[in-house]
């Protein structure tokens, strides 16, 4: 079936988001024409702002509107303590999930020298300016626990360890809380094992 | 065609599509390959946590064409994780493969040569040297297999055999020239015979603690397979290289 040209256009635009195929956007399409056209002017004009005003934070990377993001400009987190992770949403998932007072710092990536990703694109040179200010004591790296997570934190750990006086700490890994070990996979276990920790 | 249980390692893997991965393997029996494995990224997927480079895996795929689906995965024998700086020597072995070898090109040889690098890796020594010599190894045997090897066996205008203590100099297309001093050597590079020789038997490691003379050759050996290297990589340079370059700029004196 051929829709004109216009209705094509919008299915085919609203493909990009993630989980979007052509019949979903097909189904968002129709909705927003025949039931909701305020919302879909909203949507509209909110999404032209939120593309053209929101940067990076000049501190943490993140996503911002504002040169400082909100976790930055608070005064009442703790500027000694640093955990570096690898996108804005794991920000969100640490602070619902850890009691943690500090603050952040986002790659936006991981190093892949498969992909040509190095440390410039993850802003690590902004990272060793951050450690040389001298407020940070310690760097709590949070990267995934994939190959190239692990890579990224052990680079970023001899950069932390050129620096006397901070301290470079990493997440643990291991069974996740609720499992079952028969159906936890050994690659997992493994490491679990070998990160045991005293009871 | 279906293939199971194949013993594979994942070189490299990307996002594919909202849930999928993209995975390049090396297979023992079937050489280098890409895979789709559809549904790994998905949290409550089997495969999660299985994909990693760097563990010896058994693959099984279907499918006609370039990129075939995988059907199952099982992890082999498990060795200690990589951690730290050997991740990113590891890397650096799987950037080589990948840009070295042909898709559907078997080595057998050459990948247990890599899984052999890769348990050395991961064994108990940490000391530099010995990563060192693991690598020169691989490259060496790497490079062999490719039909690129190094000649380690004669010096190439007599014929005559290998000296430890002789100096030769090598130029990459040629092979090895007796010289009689430094000065000599010209559009090649100088080496000891003890190096070649080194090589060749495969036998780098130290036995004792780091002398003037192992580090010499290890130095040697990384400087002869890097200009012959060179030849084959192209004008890109090795990323996991320049990562090491760049992280000098950031470390603090």
């Amino acid at each position: 079936m051929s829709f004109s040209p216009l209705i094509s256009q919008l299915i085919e635009v609203l493909c990009c988001l993630p989980g979007v195929g052509p019949k979903s956007a097909q189904r968002m399409a129709f909705h927003l024409l025949q039931r909701d056209r305020e919302g879909a002017k909203r949507m509209a004009t909110t999404l032209l702002e939120a593309v053209e005003r929101i940067g990076h934070c000049s501190q943490c990377r993140s996503l911002s509107e504002q040169s400082l993001c909100k976790l930055c400009a608070s005064s009442r987190r703790d500027r000694s303590l640093l955990c570096v992770v690898e996108s804005p949403i794991d920000v969100q998932a640490v602070l619902q999930a850890a009691d943690y007072k500090g603050m952040f710092f986002v790659l936006m990536g991981h190093l892949s020298p498969l992909d040509g990703i190095g440390p410039i694109d993850i802003g690590l040179d902004k990272l060793a300016a951050r450690l040389d200010e001298g407020e940070i004591r310690e760097v709590i790296l949070a990267t995934n626990p994939t190959a190239e997570g692990e890579a990224t934190a052990h680079y970023i750990a001899e950069i932390i360890e050129s620096r006397a006086g901070i301290r470079a700490t990493r997440i643990a890994h291991g069974v996740p809380v609720g499992g079952e070990l028969e159906f936890v996979n050994s690659s997992t276990l493994s490491r679990a094992f070998n990160a045991r920790t005293e009871v | 065609m279906r293939q199971s249980l194949q013993a594979s390692y994942v070189l490299h893997s990307r996002p594919y599509r909202n849930t999928s991965k993209l995975l390049d393997i090396f297979s023992r029996e079937q050489g280098r390959r890409v895979l789709v494995a559809r549904g790994a990224r998905q949290g409550n997927s089997r495969l999660q946590g299985q994909l990693l480079p760097f563990i010896p895996l058994l693959l099984s795929w279907q499918g006609q064409g370039e990129v075939q689906t995988l059907t199952a995965a099982e992890t082999g024998t498990l060795l200690t994780p990589l951690k730290g700086r050997k991740v990113l020597t590891a890397f650096y072995l799987n950037e080589l493969l990948l840009r070295l070898l042909a898709r559907d090109d078997p080595h057998p040889a050459l990948y247990d040569a890599y899984a052999q690098t890769l348990q050395r890796l991961s064994g108990s020594s940490d000391r530099a040297s010995d990563e060192e010599a693991g690598l020169r190894l691989f490259e060496c045997f790497l490079l062999q297999e490719l039909g690129y090897g190094l000649v380690l066996d004669h010096e190439v205008s007599s014929g005559g055999v290998l000296q430890a203590q002789q100096l030769y100099c090598y130029q990459p297309e040629r092979g090895p020239w007796v010289i009689e001093s430094k000065q000599d050597c010209e559009n090649g590079l100088l080496v000891h015979g003890s190096t070649l020789l080194a090589l060749q038997q495969g036998d780098l490691y130290a036995a004792d603690a780091h002398t003037e003379h192992h580090n010499l050759m290890l130095r040697e050996a990384k400087m002869l397979i890097r200009i012959n290297l060179a030849r084959h990589l192209g004008a890109k340079p090795l990323q996991s290289r320049e990562l090491y370059i760049q992280q000098k700029q950031l470390l603090k004196s």
